[in-house]
């Protein structure tokens, strides 16, 4: 289906990948240039540069886009990841496919953030702008030199094959559109607050200035992150079919690790723009949290967790992620040992016992967790490269270590919300956690008689959630009732809206702390006390799991687009409706893959998975497996309450106040 | 990023439409029929406890598979294994170390808390020790200063006052 069009098409889009970088290069240079040669006025055209860097990265972006749509297997990339029988829809995603393609997506993103950041700062920060932007474009010029030399998605293929090897049959699903572009928004969102970091140490651009403006591109990047992992959850566990969703997977750890590191952030710049202090340690986040971005980027990209021997095969593209991360983190942590002390704090925690106390323990607890699961993600790949020993290091691991550092967040949520800026009264602290410490021990009560077997955890972790919820009503309620004695008359319904639209960043926030305390419900309940079953059926069998009863229908064959498929028919007796899981056979790679159907309601997810065929053709029988998993869809609740929450936080407007004094630190909004 | 929200939840709401995309010609088998009553079938226990101790040791072929999940030649093998060992009388431990004696420390999913597992155990709470350490100097050093004295507590005639402005506002 190659027409000559094609052909010159890709070589256009190749070629715009060549002056991409080159632009990018003049992007990183100019403001250097312009230092030297005491010339001010240069150093803009970094601006402009930007916005030619994103259309030249976007060319390529779309003939490559358009050498898979076309199904033109003249490119290398696209004949290693495309078929002609495959779907549309995953005609396009197999764009990111792979590891050429995904590393083009990567880096398309980074400069559609370059120019958004080089249109944004046009008015508000024009003068330090050249310098962002050139942090960002020197990023662009190392990923560009990757995939220019040696991982080139525009390589051509002669003779051109009939036709593709196909895309991983586990890599055809819709879920391919939303996870890993959301995911890649988080991680090159994190190049942003980055470059702004660099920038005002290269400058010492006064940290009052800019912390407000990083706090909203951390805030994004962040956001993109969550939401890239959960559907990642959600579609590990719709589609690799072991009734799971999070298994501590080296390439799950490489977004979990910028996700705290991130969440640390998140909180501890809050810290600095109320109350002015922390400034060297959010400097020290910033460019912790890219490098985990980047370090995840490569982990998953590398080939290194296959295997460490897996990296050596290919010495050149090992050699140069292991060089670019070397040189990222020697510039940064250089830049930032010789001109942190100018980003000094003005003023110090006041008391032991106050909120930003408080959001010092949250960091040393996010900041342990995230230095465990890089320990247990690089050690058993550090352990075979020097000493050839092998480890392993799995899910036991993780959750052993992780689950006490997440129960003692659970319990800084459920406390510092309600604990004042600089100084608490105890007493009156003590009066206002009255209502949060009874919800919890009614928590702890409920769940001590009425859960058997014993779970310490599950005890500890839904009374934590339920004084994290008595802690959000409190806060919420002391606000409305307060707003009530302003305005009398007022009504419960039009107060809370008031009082929540009226502080939108904190009540955003206090929504995000909601969602979080949703998803701890749905992970104790589906890690907790879920129930798995492995059977043998023969057509008309029952088996019983949790509280449901299912029948075993039988078989049909199903002829899919691009696939043969099995598919079994289990009927939930009490509701009538059906469970559809299949297994399927994509001809061209060979590769068998199954389908879980799943039947979810809000209280439990009842997992099939049809398993190998057993006994004769007269009596055909099937290994089934069915998982009984309670609570798992308050995780994806909780996932859009986290959304929304931001989506709250984000909408208010700071542009008014920053025109009017730029850099006055926030009210205390108590 | 209300966008972003748009989509998650277009996301969830399209699940059923799309999670199973409906083959384009369908060719029924007739359902087998048996003759026989239903019968429910239960798990066999012996299954349950192969899988149990199978969910934790490693696939070592695979990436970051368990036995348990694994549809690897390999995999099935050591299922099987593990099943004669049950058969046999042997308890979970010693099937355990019949696995770590012929694939090391690396068939066990969970790090071994000597030898080189012992880093990964110690690390995190010696880490946690540390930093929680550099955070309570962190912030004594700075509550050590002096703290300015006390405002002065209102009398009883100024807190009405106060009240009643409030009241009329």
């Amino acid at each position: 289906m190659t027409n000559s069009l094609s052909i010159y098409l890709i070589e256009f889009g190749h070629l715009a990948a060549y002056l991409a970088m080159a632009v990018a290069l003049v992007q990183g240079m100019a403001p250097i240039v312009a230092h030297v040669a005491h010339r001010p006025a240069w150093a803009r055209v970094s601006i402009n540069a930007s916005v030619a860097l994103f259309v030249l990265t976007s060319i390529g972006f779309v003939t490559l886009l358009q050498a898979f749509v076309t199904s033109n297997f003249s490119v290398q990339y696209v004949a290693m990841n495309s078929n002609s029988l495959l779907p549309m829809l995953y005609k396009v995603t197999g764009l990111w496919g792979g590891h050429e393609g995904s590393l083009y997506l990567w880096v398309w993103v980074l400069t559609l953030f370059t120019m958004v950041v080089g249109i944004h700062g046009r008015s508000r920060y024009p003068e330090r702008l050249p310098v962002i932007l050139a942090v960002q474009g020197w990023l662009a010029v190392g990923f560009f030199g990757l995939i220019l030399f040696l991982s080139n998605p525009f390589t051509r293929l002669f003779p051109i094959p009939l036709d593709g090897r196909d895309l991983n049959p586990l890599l055809q699903d819709p879920g391919m559109a939303f996870h890993p572009p959301t995911l890649y928004f988080g991680y090159v969102g994190f190049s942003v607050p980055f470059a702004f970091a660099m920038a005002a140490l290269i400058t010492r651009w006064k940290s009052e200035l800019w912390i407000g403006l990083v706090r909203r591109w951390t805030l994004i990047a962040w956001g993109f992150l969550t939401m890239g992992i959960i559907m990642g959850g959600w579609w590990a566990y719709y589609e690799l079919g072991w009734g799971g969703y999070w298994a501590w997977d080296p390439v799950e750890n490489a977004s979990f690790m910028p996700w705290l590191m991130g969440t640390a952030l998140i909180h501890s710049i809050t810290v600095q723009e109320r109350r002015r202090m922390l400034h060297t340690w959010n400097i020290f986040l910033i460019i912790t949290t890219f490098s985990l971005s980047l370090l995840g980027t490569f982990l998953v990209r590398s080939g290194v967790l296959s295997s460490v021997h897996a990296f050596a095969v290919d010495p050149g593209r090992g050699f140069y992620i292991l060089a670019f991360m070397i040189t990222v983190l020697t510039i940064s942590f250089g830049i930032f040992l010789a001109r942190g002390r100018y980003q000094e704090a003005e003023e110090t925690v006041t008391t032991p016992l106050s909120r930003e106390s408080m959001f010092v323990w949250n960091n040393v607890l996010f900041t342990v967790g995230a230095a465990s699961v890089l320990l247990g993600t690089l050690y058993p790949l550090a352990l075979e490269a020097l000493t050839d020993a092998k480890i392993t290091v799995g899910p036991p691991y993780f959750n052993k270590v992780m689950v006490p550092v997440f129960l003692v967040i659970m319990l800084l949520m459920a406390i510092a919300p309600l604990v004042p800026w600089r100084k608490a009264n105890p007493e009156r602290l003590l009066s206002r956690l009255l209502i949060p410490v009874a919800m919890g021990l009614i928590g702890l009560v409920v769940m001590l008689v009425a859960v058997r077997p014993m779970q310490w955890t599950a005890i500890i972790g839904v009374s934590l959630v339920a004084f994290v919820l008595g802690t959000l009503f409190t806060d919420l309620f002391r606000a409305v009732r307060q707003r009530q004695a302003q305005h009398p008359g007022l009504g419960l319904v039009l107060g809370t809206i008031r009082t929540v639209l009226g502080n939108r960043r904190h009540y955003g926030g206090m929504l995000v702390h909601f969602g979080i305390a949703v998803i701890a419900i749905g992970l104790v309940g589906s890690g907790l006390f879920r129930q798995e079953k492995t059977v043998v059926m023969s057509p008309g069998d029952e088996v019983v799991i949790g509280n449901e009863r299912l029948q075993f229908d039988g078989v049909v064959k199903l002829q899919g687009p691009n696939y043969t498929a099995t598919q079994g028919r289990l009927t939930l007796l009490d509701s009538g409706r059906v469970l559809t899981p299949e297994r399927r056979e994509y001809p061209v790679q060979q590769m068998p893959t199954t389908e879980a159907s799943i039947d979810s309601t809000l209280a439990r997810d009842v997992y099939s998975v049809l398993g190998e065929p057993s006994g004769t053709a007269a009596m055909p029988r099937w290994a089934i497996h069915v998982y009984f998993n309670p609570l798992v869809k308050f995780i994806w609740l909780g996932g859009v309450l986290c959304a929304g929450g931001l989506g709250l936080t984000l909408s208010f407007r700071v542009r008014k106040r920053a025109a009017a004094q730029v850099g006055a630190p926030v009210p205390a909004n108590r | 990023m209300r966008r972003l929200i748009f989509l998650l939840s277009l996301f969830l709401v399209c699940t059923p439409l799309y999670a199973r995309p409906t083959p384009s010609d369908v060719i029924v088998l007739p359902p087998v029929s048996t003759g026989s009553a239903p019968v429910t079938v239960t798990e066999d226990p012996l299954e349950r406890r192969m899988l149990e101790i199978a969910g934790a040791l490693r696939c070592t072929v695979c990436q970051n598979q368990p036995v348990s999940e694994s549809n690897a030649d390999l995999a099935k093998d050591m299922r099987g294994l593990i099943r004669d060992q049950l058969q046999a009388g042997r308890s979970r431990q010693e099937i355990m170390d019949y696995f770590v004696e012929r694939y090391g420390d690396y068939v066990l999913l969970k790090p071994p808390y000597e030898h080189a597992g012992a880093i990964l155990w110690i690390a995190p709470p010696v880490l946690l020790l540390l930093l929680a350490v550099l955070a309570v100097y962190f912030i004594r050093r700075n509550t050590r200063q002096p703290s300015p004295p006390p405002a002065p507590t209102l009398s009883p005639e100024d807190l009405a006052r106060i009240r009643a402005a409030r009241q009329q506002d």
